[in-house]
């Protein structure tokens, strides 16, 4: 929405910080396209080198923000909203959890054996489930076993994809 | 009939049986079974069970179903994906009929009319009108598509490199325009994903672009990873955060069939639907969404009572949803014929093909003809198990409907866990998507809507390769873009495009549009 006059007489301020907020992350993407490109080269036009395409979509990222950037000086928009930590660390914690034992991993001191479908699966689903503000213990852990098993018969039986299920106690 | 010679090769292909000798038989005998009809028909089912669930639109669905076709054949696992398409398009209907909560863009005007009519006790014949209405739509648009599949693909094969990348240009150009929210925002999200598209080997080269030296990212960003992180757990994220208001319908569904002054009201809106969607849904940058805003201003225009709208007029829901269906299948029309996928469902479909080993494009049909007829006829027949599915399982999407969220996305990530595994059979891409999970919810807080970075990304590899190539044969000069007339007049398309959106007067009517 663009101005009227009393808000147009106090002069430059951030007027949207969303907006502001997304001109500036999309210059910090640029910048950091910029910096691992920086080595490439850009060729001529008639021979594109490797740089060339990154390095000019990135000029124009960073462009675009920085018109972001001036258009949240100049027209009323959305504020910047909360951010729920919850939900990131729980849902993308579940999911990264997934991925370290599904296969188990080595990470110099520590180390986890593969633990297959039949760990990971009720995993993702527990650590997952910790997100929603109404948790039910009992119901979660029913429904962990449950759609693993789903999972497992699915995935491995009917479609016989390659997932590991439990080779530390099955073989696998 | 050069047509139905093909169409003939695809219900061919269809109906082609498979003798099924079961292992725990031990080949002792087989079963005859028509595999492809029945891997439509699941797919059909999967994609309106997954469609169904309020938040969780056709990309997420198509994005995390992906995994249960890699087992299969080519031809089987496109016939599938394709039923998966269907389905979930129209449980996003069912949804925004029954709970309010439109599963993408193209079904926000459903939810006008078919909510209230819900309301009313009506739900039942907005599902039955909505599913018939497709499935008229769905017909034609088949027809179109295999009418117009020939043509085009020789047309395709007149374009140079250089028209190739104009006509990419002009679809975003059109993707920026038809995009929700700010147009600003829409050309970052476009600039954004062509920028990931660099990521990883250049292909020219060999040299590593932009993968900090980190060995699984020297294949480039996986199409897979990106799609489920940014639409799958972003989703949930967001999901999360704003505690629905799931507001089901608790009057009878009632009966199904509409009656005969409801066919009535409806057959002009169905045709008048169906004409404007598949007309649209053939432009580059998603036109298909388009359609339905269309169809029902029309629709509104030209009633003899306008106030009816938006109180559960049938009408109201009789073309929009044809338009919808159509377009969402003329859609695939750029994608079979040029290669180039014209929204971020048909990306999904590219890098769907790609896994399965085809490249989309005009090679298909001529390398692939029981493929590409095969997919083109399975769409009639899908839109046809559509509607034997749902009419008798409405019941069960409304049970379906109330399961509540906390049960529902722990769900939905295990899926995306193992399908993103299953993938290349590396627990590292998990990783990734959860990583890329974050991003999408960043890029959703900040007010971007993340499809146009899906096309952009999609298209980013071939852009720059047909840069090259036109650059090459033009030793290095932009005017070949311009020179060459048909590549001067896409680009012009282009511009034109763009000028008209930032108008604005232009740009206030378009504010009108998203927001009704």
């Amino acid at each position: 929405m663009s101005l009227n006059q009393i808000e147009r007489a106090q002069g430059l301020r951030i007027r949207s910080s969303q907006d502001m907020a997304a001109g500036l992350f999309m210059i910090l993407l640029a910048g950091l396209a910029l910096v691992l490109s920086s080595d490439l080269p850009l060729g001529t036009l008639r021979q594109i080198g490797p740089g060339m395409l990154p390095k000019s979509f990135a000029v124009i990222c960073a462009a675009l923000g920085l018109m972001l950037c001036l258009a949240s000086l100049r027209f009323n928009g959305e504020k910047l909203a909360g951010w729920s930590w919850r939900g990131v660390i729980f849902v993308l914690g579940g999911a990264i959890l997934f991925g370290l034992t599904i296969r188990g991993f080595d990470l110099g001191p520590i180390k986890v054996p593969q633990l297959g479908l039949v760990v990971s699966g009720p995993l993702v689903v527990l650590v997952a489930g910790c997100a929603a503000e109404d948790v039910k213990w009992k119901e979660l852990i029913i429904f962990a076993v449950v759609m693993t098993t789903f999972c497992a018969l699915l995935f491995k039986y009917a479609l016989s994809l390659p997932i590991p299920l439990a080779p530390w106690l099955l073989g696998i | 009939m050069d047509v139905f010679a093909n169409l003939g090769l695809g219900f061919a292909t269809v109906w082609k049986i498979v003798w099924w000798a079961p292992g725990f038989l031990q080949g002792a005998f087989a079963i005859p079974l028509p595999m492809n009809i029945l891997l439509c028909f699941v797919g059909c089912l999967v994609g309106t069970l997954i469609g169904v669930l309020p938040g969780v639109g056709p990309i997420a669905t198509i994005a995390m179903l992906l995994p249960i076709t890699f087992g299969l054949d080519p031809v089987g696992a496109l016939i599938m994906l394709a039923g998966i398409y269907y389905g979930a398009q129209y449980g996003g209907s069912t949804t925004a009929i029954l709970v309010n909560i439109p599963g993408e863009a193209t079904s926000v005007v459903t939810t006008l009319d078919g909510h209230q009519m819900a309301k009313q006790g009506r739900a039942g014949v907005a599902l039955g009108t909505a599913a018939l209405g497709s499935f008229f739509a769905g017909c034609v648009a088949t027809v179109v598509i295999a009418a117009l599949g020939a043509p085009l693909t020789k047309l395709a094969l007149l374009f140079g490199p250089a028209e190739y990348f104009s006509l990419m240009v002009m679809g975003l150009c059109f993707a920026v325009v038809l995009a929700r929210g700010s147009i600003l925002k829409a050309f970052c999200m476009i600039m954004l994903g062509l920028l990931l598209s660099t990521v990883g080997t250049d292909l020219e080269t060999g040299q590593e672009r932009m993968t900090f030296g980190f060995a699984p990212l020297a294949d480039g960003i996986d199409f897979a990873v990106l799609a489920m992180g940014v639409f799958g757990f972003a989703e949930v994220l967001r999901n999360l955060e704003n505690p629905e208001a799931r507001d089901v319908v608790r009057t009878k569904i009632g009966r199904l069939l509409p009656d005969w002054s409801d066919i009535k009201q409806s057959i002009n809106p169905v045709l008048r639907g169906t004409t404007i969607g598949a007309i649209l849904g053939i432009l580059p940058g998603n036109g298909a969404v388009l359609g339905p805003f269309a169809s029902y201003t029309v629709e509104k225009k030209i009633a003899k009572d306008p106030s009816r709208f938006g109180k559960g007029a049938i009408e109201g829901v009789a073309g929009p949803e044809s338009a919808n269906n159509a377009g969402a299948q003329t859609a695939f029309i750029p994608l079979l014929t040029l290669g180039i996928p014209p929204n971020a469902v048909m990306a999904l479909m590219v890098g769907a093909m790609t896994i399965h080993g085809i490249i989309p494009g005009p090679q298909v049909m001529t390398k692939n003809p029981d493929l590409f007829w095969g997919l083109i006829v399975s769409m009639w027949i899908g839109n046809l198990m559509l509607l034997v599915i749902n009419l008798p399982l409405i019941g069960l999407w409304v049970k379906l409907l109330q399961v509540p969220y906390r049960l529902m996305f722990p769900a939905i990530l295990i899926f995306c866990c193992i399908g993103i595994y299953s993938v290349n059979n590396q627990p590292v891409d998990v990783a990734f998507t959860a990583m890329f999970g974050l991003f999408g919810y960043i890029l959703i807080k900040l007010g971007f809507e993340p499809a146009p970075m899906l096309l952009g990304f999609v298209l980013g590899k071939l852009m720059e390769e047909k840069l090259r190539q036109a650059l090459i044969i033009s030793r290095g000069s932009f005017w070949t873009f311009v020179e060459r007339p048909i590549s001067a007049g896409l680009l012009l398309v282009a511009v034109a495009v763009l000028a008209i959106a930032l108008l604005p007067s232009i740009n206030k009517k378009r504010d009108e549009v998203f927001t009704e």
